[in-house]
């Protein structure tokens, strides 16, 4: 088992390894009932009661009703009082009305600050939809919505399961919107007719009503049949909300308010009483509101919500005088569609209003029958008690049906009321319900492959002598070792399986059918990995003086990685954790900045004092060659650039709305300096790309070529879609999809060229060689008279060329890496990319410790690596930040998905999303592996580095999935799990996603050149001897 | 870091410390008092600057005092030369405290008078002391690490308070993005107050040592605490 932390590619297997677990993580993490999307029909209905027939249509049937629903936001259950609402709470007070009291969902975010221009506008939309979405969500299609529901339609935010609106328009009814224009893009196409407002000026509360009342009186009108021309209204009014927002719940502005909405359902049911159909008319408040004005919380102000039930022809309330009743939004659905005459919302798991059912018993047992069945339907397990009461009520009915005593109907109604709460109760619980198990068992992995991945990487930080295999070691049998993991396995397995047991989970990992079983054993068998790697680690770090050589940025920069995990447990540091790293960034910044000032000012003061005195010390001579005075003013100018930058995109959430530099140049006033901002960034690219191209082989005329011309793509690309000017008109007509689908192949033919060049199948072309071609074999010296290597010793310089070819290949990864990503960017952004590359090489100089370090030392490989390694990860996090991300899903680009596609098809979108988005990242861990090839200076060296940085990367990356993890499970249920904590957990699988592609790259280009060496050494080789 | 050898100057370390911790706690009290402690940012809170540049002086005026004979004669000569230089070299530092302010995150088009107000309380806590004990040729040294100051007692003290003064400043900073919604959050009472607090903090530690020192040759055992604050001063 000792060849496994010794195996250069273990931290790459573990990295796979946590992902899995951290899928299993997201399973148990999203509410495991997915909707169904089942779409109702007439002809669900049941026509039997326990083999007695029944016609359902005529059973079902409600007449001819006109149904308005009046959402006011904000509406708390304590403003509906003859105080607030004379009228209504007249018509309460004399039962035409039934008032109940609803328990809302809790909604997910508090409305944003918006003043924005309107760039940001999409972001805020976006934001008010999720807002708007649980409450209306519930409403119209009764079933409770999960993350995934939010989560899976992002971008386009529509309902695509059933929901009130669709089995209405199926049915042909006509249906109105007047309100905030949510509900048109929540429904789209299921309108009959609709004025939707946008309301982004919270200090509106007069304007966005009367936008609502303005259509109230012609929706009321009649025509001749004295029959209103819709089935079905909603009027939604935002003043409220606004108000609350603005001057809290006891502001002065609320009481005219109500009284202005009070007036308003006055009209209404003044209006419907002309009508010669029933009118019903409900008002509910989709969610309340804090004393202090804001909602988001889940404390009884802010849930508790009035539902008014007004109908006319007389109905009276059946209810006694008082609060009323508690009904569930869910209940909205079923009623209203019924009252429409349709079929039920697939998904609803609601009951009908009880006042709203008829008096005759035959009908409101089939009502209740109907609804009780419809839950019954959604996967309920039968053995439970709420299951057999509904099987025992279905009896009754059966038996008042073809008896008539009023006895059975009676206890049938009973039983079905009884029923139909449990259902509900368990619906609603088992959609929001998490898999704890699956949960603690992620946890627990991902822990063991931490602590695994800690002794891999503690282990790589050994000198080579202390690494070397002992003999004792390689005496060991290997099936002496292969049995005890067997062991270790089995036990594992039966920890769990006793696990399961104990804590009497209902969770599918401990179903035991052969699926998840699969799934069962292999936990079991990573865990026993993960533990005899663990156990080696312990058994075999001996060693580590190599970290004692650490100096003050290294510390400052392990413990800022470290921190950075725990600053999780605040949620503003989840929503603002770009200001986590750009305090971060500064604080390196200036602590290197000190040191550079001293270190120069030091050289110049010895140099001044006395020539001699630095020729005694050449170290300090030695220390400034590596970089030149130069560097202090570089890095000011580096941090000048980044202060810049920062101010490039606002983000996170609370100062999201503040305008920033990108406004500024998305204005069309200054699109001079916008096209200044690609042209600058393209072609700064370029000249990286050509200058990396020195690493590359021999014909590297041919490479600049291909990269001017990858570059000229990029400039066709940006004319095509009019981010840039040209004064050649037919420029602009060129196809883009056509340009970008040029440019891949152009970056292809690169990659292809370069390894043709190396297997030299241009020679037999006739091409002469230059004499500096890295990739030939020589024999580079005669070692014949040292013994001791004479044996071993490679004659021809295989290992050289190789390096070169990792070199070589790492630096087109990097180029080409850097063109796509240009390609993505918007336009504002694509200084982002140039801008990494110049951080990242000015970094990896000034983070010398031969520069830095006051004593010079001998060995600092090792905590070299370390602190460019965790320097890149904090460059590619600021950058992931200043490009205009955040945690929340609000400011995913969806616009770069399309680049270059002309129709949308998942994968290619996806991978454009995520590479655009972890742009930063990317360029800053490509950026490393350059900087490693590039300055190892033997093969050995090459692969000991890259294991070192590998094992790095892969334990920040888990390490900060085990603590977030962690902090997901212990804030499961707090209020922002949806809106902060839920999104945050997306970006961290789509970041390790990612991180193990980068990873494997690195891989596959190592890969790539044992390969190639392998068969230059079985032809060409022999050939050339 | 302190030696106990030097009597006098030990005195007079803890005698300037202690003026500081009574002084710098009771204008703030004060403006607090006052309901001024928010308005600390704006040009109208200039007489705090004003005030704390006098106690400083007149601390600065008895660490001085009868320092050695050799520096007071030098003293006399070209004494309007040095406060031009002086002046010039404050000046120029608060300048370098702005600029630096601002690339590390400061608001770049507006807020520069409060931007101003804070690399003067910098140059002031953190500078001013240093170059009036010392000069500016001696100070500038130090800056840059070419002299080393560990021997002298009083400007270990010096460095000491500016080293917190920064440190304070720039951890003030983490309690901006913070969504409390308190008045206190705007920029740059944070920093501001993080640098006063920095600057107390230094001298509270200087006393607390001093005492603690000098009840150590009678209590043993309090060598312990002693060596605990040693380890807060950073003495590179």
């Amino acid at each position: 088992m000792l060849s496994w932390i010794q195996h250069k590619w273990t931290g790459l297997w573990l990295l796979m390894l946590a992902l899995a677990g951290l899928s299993l993580f997201l399973y148990g993490f999203f509410p495991l009932k997915y909707h169904s999307g089942k779409l109702g029909h007439m002809d669900d209905l049941p026509n039997y009661i326990e083999g007695v027939s029944i016609d359902s249509h005529e059973v079902y049937n409600s007449g001819e009703n006109s149904v308005v629903l009046m959402v006011i936001d904000g509406l708390r259950y304590d403003f509906v009082t003859e105080e607030y609402m004379p009228y209504t709470g007249q018509l309460i007070k004399n039962k035409s009305a039934c008032i109940y009291v609803s328990v809302a969902e809790p909604p997910t975010v508090t409305m944003p600050r918006i003043k924005s221009p309107q760039r940001k506008k999409e972001k805020a939309q976006w934001r008010r939809t999720i807002n708007f979405w649980r409450d209306i969500f519930a409403m119209m299609t009764g079933s409770v919505s999960t993350f995934a529901d939010v989560a899976l339609n992002f971008g386009a935010p529509a309902v695509r399961g059933d929901s009130v609106l669709r089995v209405a328009a199926a049915r042909g009814r006509r249906t109105i919107l007047y309100g905030d224009d949510t509900w048109v893009r929540l429904f789209p196409g299921l309108w009959t007719e609709h004025d939707g407002t946008t309301s982004f000026f919270v200090t509106d509360y007069t304007e966005v009503d009367n936008n609502v009342t303005r259509h109230l009186d012609t929706a009321l009108e009649t025509d001749d049949d004295k029959k209103p021309k819709f089935d079905f209204l909603v009027l939604h009014y935002l003043g409220l909300d606004h108000i609350g927002h603005l001057e809290g719940a006891r502001s002065p502005k609320i009481k005219p308010k109500l009284i202005e909405m009070d007036e308003v359902i006055k009209k209404i049911h003044q209006g419907m009483m002309k009508w010669d159909r029933k009118g019903v008319l409900l008002v509910c408040g989709d969610h309340g509101m804090r004393e202090a004005g804001g909602h988001g919380g889940s404390s009884p102000a802010e849930v508790l919500v009035p539902l008014v039930v007004l109908q006319t022809q007389g109905v009276q309330c059946p209810h006694p005088l008082g609060t009323g009743p508690t009904v569930e939004q869910v209940d909205i659905a079923p009623s209203i569609a019924w009252l429409l005459n349709a079929p039920i919302p697939g998904d609803s798991s609601g009951k009908i209003l009880p006042s709203l059912l008829p008096t005759d018993i035959r009908q409101h047992l089939y009502l209740l029958h109907v609804t009780a069945s419809h839950n019954a339907k959604q996967g309920l397990p039968t053995d439970t008690e709420f299951f057999k009461q509904f099987k025992r009520a279905e009896a009754q009915f059966a038996r008042y049906l073809s008896t008539g005593q009023d006895s059975a109907a009676k206890i049938a109604k009973e039983f079905y009321e009884e029923s139909l709460i449990a259902m509900s109760k368990y619906l609603t619980g088992n959609s929001t319900d998490f898999d704890v198990f699956a949960l603690g068992i992620a946890t627990v992995l991902l822990y063991f492959v931490v602590t695994a991945l800690l002794c891999v990487t503690l282990y790589s930080f050994q000198e080579e002598n202390c690494r070397k295999i002992s003999i004792t070691d390689r005496h060991k049998t290997s099936i002496g070792s292969l049995v005890a993991f067997a062991i270790v396995a089995i036990i594992m397995a039966i920890i769990l399986t006793v696990v399961c047991f104990i804590s009497e989970t209902k969770s599918q990992l401990c179903s035991f059918n052969p699926l998840w079983s699969i799934a069962f054993l292999s936990i079991a068998f990573a865990l026993a990995v993960t533990y005899v790697l663990v156990k080696t680690g312990v058994e075999k770090i001996k060693d580590l003086s190599t970290l004692r050589e650490l100096n003050a940025i290294d510390y400052l920069l392990i413990v800022g990685t470290l921190f950075h995990s725990w600053s999780f447990f605040g949620t503003s540091f989840i929503e603002e954790e770009h200001m986590t790293w750009y305090f971060f960034w500064n604080t390196l910044m200036c602590f290197v900045l000190a040191r550079t000032i001293v270190v120069v000012v030091l050289y110049f003061s010895k140099r001044w004092s006395g020539a001699t005195e630095v020729q005694e010390k050449p170290e300090l001579e030695n220390r400034m060659s590596v970089v030149g005075i130069g560097i202090v003013p570089q890095w000011v100018l580096l941090i000048a650039l980044h202060r810049y930058l920062r101010t490039m995109n606002q983000t996170g959430d609370r100062w999201l709305f503040l305008p920033d530099t990108a406004d500024w140049l998305n204005a069309p006033e200054n699109s001079f300096y916008l096209q200044g901002h690609i042209v600058v960034g393209t072609l700064t690219t370029l000249g990286i790309c050509i200058w990396n191209g020195r690493h590359m082989n021999n014909y590297i005329h041919i490479h600049s070529l291909l990269t001017i011309l990858a570059t000229a793509c990029i400039l066709c690309y940006r004319i095509s879609t009019d981010a840039l000017y040209t004064p050649i008109a037919t420029l602009r007509t060129w196809d883009s999809v056509a340009i970008v689908n040029v440019f891949w192949w152009i970056l292809i033919f690169q990659v292809i060229f370069e390894i043709l060049t190396y297997i030299g199948s241009f020679r037999p072309c006739g091409i002469k060689l230059p004499v500096s071609n890295k990739f030939t074999y020589n024999k580079p010296k005669e070692k014949s008279e040292d013994y001791f290597y004479d044996q071993m010793e490679e004659p021809w310089n295989v290992d050289d060329v190789r390096l070169n070819l990792a070199r070589s290949l790492s630096h087109i990864m990097y180029n080409q890496l850097m063109l796509v990503i240009v390609l993505l960017m918007r336009p504002h952004n694509v200084v982002m990319v140039p801008s990494v590359y110049i951080t990242c090489v000015i970094t990896s100089k000034c983070l010398d410790h031969k520069l830095l370090d006051a004593r010079p030392s001998r060995n600092v490989d090792v905590v070299d690596i370390i602190g460019r390694t965790l320097v890149h990860v904090w460059i590619g996090y600021v950058f992931f930040f200043y490009q205009g991300n955040s945690n929340s899903l609000a400011s995913v680009d969806l616009g770069s998905g399309y680049v270059g596609l002309a129709e949308y098809s998942p994968v290619p979108v996806a991978a454009r999303m995520g590479l655009h988005a972890y742009a930063g990242p990317a360029l800053a861990g490509a950026a490393i592996f350059c900087y490693v090839a590039e300055v190892s200076y033997t093969w050995q060296k090459y692969l000991q580095a890259v294991w070192r940085v590998t094992n790095i990367l892969a334990l920040q990356r888990v390490y900060q999935l085990v603590m977030y993890c962690l902090i997901a499970i212990i804030f499961r249920h707090h209020l922002f799990v949806w809106s902060v904590f839920s999104p945050k957990l997306l970006y961290d699988f789509v970041a390790t996603v990612f991180s193990l592609q980068a990873l494997l790259t690195i891989a596959e280009i190592i890969l790539l050149t044992h390969l190639t060496s392998w068969l230059a050494k079985t032809i060409t080789y022999k050939r050339i001897s | 870091m302190f030696s106990l050898n030097d009597h006098l100057e030990l005195r007079r370390v803890t005698v300037s410390s202690l003026v500081t911790c009574v002084y710098l706690p009771s204008i703030i009290t004060v403006i607090s008092y006052k309901g001024l402690l928010y308005s600390v940012g704006k040009a109208s809170s200039f007489y705090i600057l004003a005030l704390i540049f006098v106690a400083e002086l007149l601390k600065s005026f008895y660490l001085n005092s009868q320092n050695d004979i050799q520096q007071k004669k030098s003293k006399g000569k070209t004494k309007t030369g040095d406060l031009v230089k002086a002046f010039c070299f404050l000046l120029g530092i608060t300048f370098c405290f702005f600029i630096g302010i601002i690339l590390f995150g400061a608001p770049f088009l507006d807020n520069h008078e409060e931007t101003l107000m804070l690399s003067c309380l910098l140059t002031l806590l953190a500078l001013f002391p240093l170059v009036a004990h010392i000069g500016v040729e001696m100070a500038m040294q130090l800056l840059f690490g070419v002299k080393s100051f560990t021997r002298d007692t009083i400007i270990a003290m010096l460095v000491n308070n500016a080293v917190f003064t920064l440190c304070g400043a720039w951890l003030g900073a983490v309690v901006i993005p913070l969504d409390w919604n308190t008045p206190w959050q705007v920029w740059p009472i944070p920093c501001y107050l993080g640098a006063v607090g920095g600057y107390l903090l230094a001298n509270v530690l200087t006393v607390l040592k001093v005492s603690l020192m000098s009840a150590s040759t009678k209590y043993k055992y309090l060598n312990f605490f002693v060596n605990i604050l040693n380890k807060f001063h950073i003495s590179k």
